[in-house]
């Protein structure tokens, strides 16, 4: 339990980011729901993947903050990464600046669902898991990060 | 093949590439992109794409901020959420039955009344957990509030080693071998080395746990038997502790002892010298201290064998894989032969009871087996490494150690460097001792006599062996071999004083020999490089000999290790 706090809060954290979880009120969720995975182990539950099941009680926590945050502006974790992105020296590095800010704009451009279905995946989570998050079926998942593959490809080869 | 298949969609592709397709379809889609340049292309597209996802992660990971807090620690939360369980699992239980019968009022009343009374008789008498929970707080908060003296500490592990510490000071460099490799057990069990026989010690343990019972008990006060303290014991599901007790004055919650049993099956027990002794470390303290389990007196079981039979070495490989199943043929005292028609098996001092119903236990179904431990006492090893305050005096170090020392950073990163070394030394001698001897008692002529199904017992036992120390000993060489090539080390043609590696042998049994003499090479070489052995200083070709060893260990493994294959 110790270890997976240790392990997984970082990702869990980031991945609430991307919902436009601000980031005090995201690290305020992640502990929380860990503390609700201890009391679930402890009334006995059964998990078959804890970290399936993080994911998808931070994702629905996330997603209760954030329309609580709606007043005020939501946060976009790419945006401020183009901020915070530091001049790097050389001349691949500028170019690679520019692939990125096109992907960031075709990430932006994804469907809701089709961005969490891919976040979800890049963090290492199976179909079934992503599937239990979305409250979709695994099938879906599939369809999801097809199209949101193929979108981003023709943005990219624009 | 279906006209679908051989035009599949990029959907399958997706599904393919990420390992969520069936085995069948995922073939099907194989044998297609054999034949189907095009897919390959958009597979290959496809990869593309998600390698710079993960790219494009990694730059957004890298760039988002940091969580604005450290990150709390939850184990404070994790006993509050213990405690409330405990409280509403009761409650709730009382009351379903009230709520749900539909009960006319004033049963409802005097329901009420009675559960009033029910709870409050509860709080009186808590839940174990609870009860241990909140004398843990208070004794933390006992400890806080009161400047603590340094106090010495009797250390006495199932090694039979014994020494003192000072607790309660900022551990120094710990030189005793013995010390470390105690050091390097509690801190694998998640366990305060710096103030072990604490109540905060424990108490940070204990809300590590997840799955745990608590049992609260009174018992004399092992220092002055007329007054009493609480004894609090944990037993853990998980983790490398099974359980833990820890015993405090019931009047100022000081602690007094404390035991750790280690899932392994070792066990180490704290106790602190009372301070109106003047001889701390002297025979007057080493009193029994009562073990956490009384023994309880194993029945005496019936001779289990027809009169007449009388036990073989097929009998004998039964009770040794019986052993090997529970570890008891790592590091404890037994041993077990062949003698008057019976197995015997044979425990030396330092068992502790616990264990010895275990071992019992274990070979309790098989025939011909006798099992005999030697009386307990307590150890009494002179207290000669005892170690007073927390300045121990380093030993000058050598200059291979300087060396270290300063390539691994520091001091600090040499004293983790030396506890990981020991740790998986010592792992992987325990499995080497454990092999030596099987190789010993089993000639292969021996070996040659053996039904096929105790040859499987046999091969399998020293299968896990080998595949064990084969890990122990890659362990080694990942932390040993940039080190001793940073100092200087070859590990070319060097077999200086070594076994070399022959590879004339025909069975395994020479093979684990040569493993063991390879390994005890290593364990020498080990300690000398680390400055544990007084008066030996390492000379300069050490780094080179220790790759050699190490090398020499791994080859005869290898070989021991293609004797043992499932054929």
């Amino acid at each position: 339990m110790a270890q997976l706090y240790i392990e997984t809060r970082e990702d869990v954290y980031r991945y609430l980011l991307t919902l436009g979880v601000h980031p005090p009120k995201a690290q305020e969720a992640v502990q929380e729901v860990f503390l609700r995975l201890y009391t679930s182990l402890k009334k006995g539950e059964k998990i078959e993947s804890l970290r399936g099941w993080v994911f998808r009680v931070a994702h629905n926590y996330g997603l209760k903050v954030r329309a609580r945050q709606s007043t005020e502006q939501k946060f976009d974790p790419a945006f401020e990464a183009q901020l915070a992105s530091p001049a790097v020296n050389a001349e691949r590095a500028l170019l690679d600046r520019e692939k990125m800010t096109r992907l960031k704009h075709a990430v932006e451009g994804l469907s809701e669902q089709q961005k969490r279905v891919l976040f979800l995946r890049m963090e290492g989570l199976r179909y079934p898991q992503i599937a239990a998050t979305l409250g979709i079926s695994a099938s879906a998942v599939g369809e999801f990060l097809r199209r949101a593959l193929l979108r981003l490809r023709k943005v990219r080869d624009e | 093949m279906s006209s679908f298949f051989r035009r599949h969609s990029d959907r399958d592709l997706v599904r393919y590439l990420d390992g969520e397709l069936s085995a069948r379809k995922a073939g099907k889609v194989e044998r297609h992109l054999e034949s189907c340049g095009q897919c390959r292309a958009e597979l290959e597209e496809l990869k593309d794409t998600l390698a710079e996802c993960a790219r494009y992660q990694d730059v957004l990971d890298a760039q988002s901020p940091e969580a604005p807090q450290p990150w709390r620690d939850l184990y404070r939360d994790f006993s509050r959420i213990d405690e409330s369980l405990a409280n509403t699992s009761l409650l709730g239980r009382l009351m379903r039955p009230l709520v749900h019968s539909g009960a006319p009022r004033w049963a409802f009343v005097t329901g009420l009344a009675a559960l009033i009374v029910l709870v409050s008789l509860h709080q009186l008498r808590q839940a174990p957990s609870v009860q241990a929970a909140s004398i843990l707080r208070k004794a933390v908060a006992v400890s806080e509030s009161q400047p603590r003296p340094a106090r010495h500490i009797r250390v006495r592990t199932s090694h039979r080693q014994e020494f003192t510490r000072l607790a309660g000071a900022q551990a120094s460099l710990i030189q005793v071998a013995a010390q470390q490799a105690v050091a390097a057990q509690f801190q694998a069990a998640n366990f305060d080395w710096n103030d072990p026989l604490s109540a905060r010690a424990f108490e940070q343990w204990r809300d590590e746990q997840v799955h745990k019972t608590d049992e609260v008990t009174t018992v004399p006060n092992p220092q002055v038997p007329s007054s009493s303290c609480t004894r609090i014991r944990t037993a853990a599901a998980e983790g490398e502790l099974a359980q833990v007790s820890i015993t405090l004055d019931a009047g100022d919650y000081r602690p007094l002892e404390e035991m750790l049993e280690f899932r392994d099956r070792e066990w180490i027990e704290l106790s602190e010298i009372s301070e109106n002794s003047t001889d701390i470390a002297g025979g007057t303290l080493s009193r029994p201290v009562e073990s956490p389990v009384r023994a309880a007196e194993p029945p005496s079981r019936p001779a289990a064998f027809a009169p007449g039979s009388s036990a073989s070495i097929s009998d004998e490989l039964q009770v040794l894989s019986a052993l090997n199943s529970i570890g008891a043929d790592l590091g404890d005292p037994v041993e077990v032969s062949l003698a008057g028609g019976k197995v015997l098996v044979t425990g030396g001092e330092g068992i502790p009871p616990r264990r010895q119903n275990d071992i019992r236990a274990s070979v309790a179904d098989l025939p011909h087996v006798e099992v005999e431990f030697s009386p307990s006492r307590p150890a009494t090893v002179p207290a000669e490494t005892a170690v007073a305050g927390g300045g121990v005096a380093s030993a000058p170090a050598s200059p291979m150690q300087a060396r270290l020392e300063k390539h691994l950073g520091g001091h600090a990163e040499f004293d983790r460097f030396s506890t990981q070394l020991l740790d998986l030394n010592e792992a992987a001698m325990q499995r080497v001792y454990a092999l030596h001897r099987l190789s010993q008692k089993i000639s292969p002529e021996d070996e040659a006599q053996l039904s096929s199904k105790d040859l499987n017992v046999l091969h399998e036992i020293s299968r896990k062996h080998t595949a064990v120390l084969a890990e122990k000993v890659s362990g080694m060489e990942r932390i040993l071999v940039p080190t001793l090539s940073a100092l200087g080390g070859t590990a070319g043609d060097g077999t200086a004083a070594g076994v070399s590696p022959t590879s004339g042998h025909t069975t395994w049994q020479p093979a684990a020999e040569d493993v063991y003499k390879d390994a005890r090479r290593v364990e020498v070489l080990v300690s000398q490089m680390l400055g544990m052995t007084p008066g030996n200083p390492p000379n300069s070709a050490l780094p080179s000999e220790l790759m050699a060893a190490l090398k020499d260990l791994q080859g005869n493994l290898d070989e021991c290790r293609k004797f043992l294959q499932v054929k």
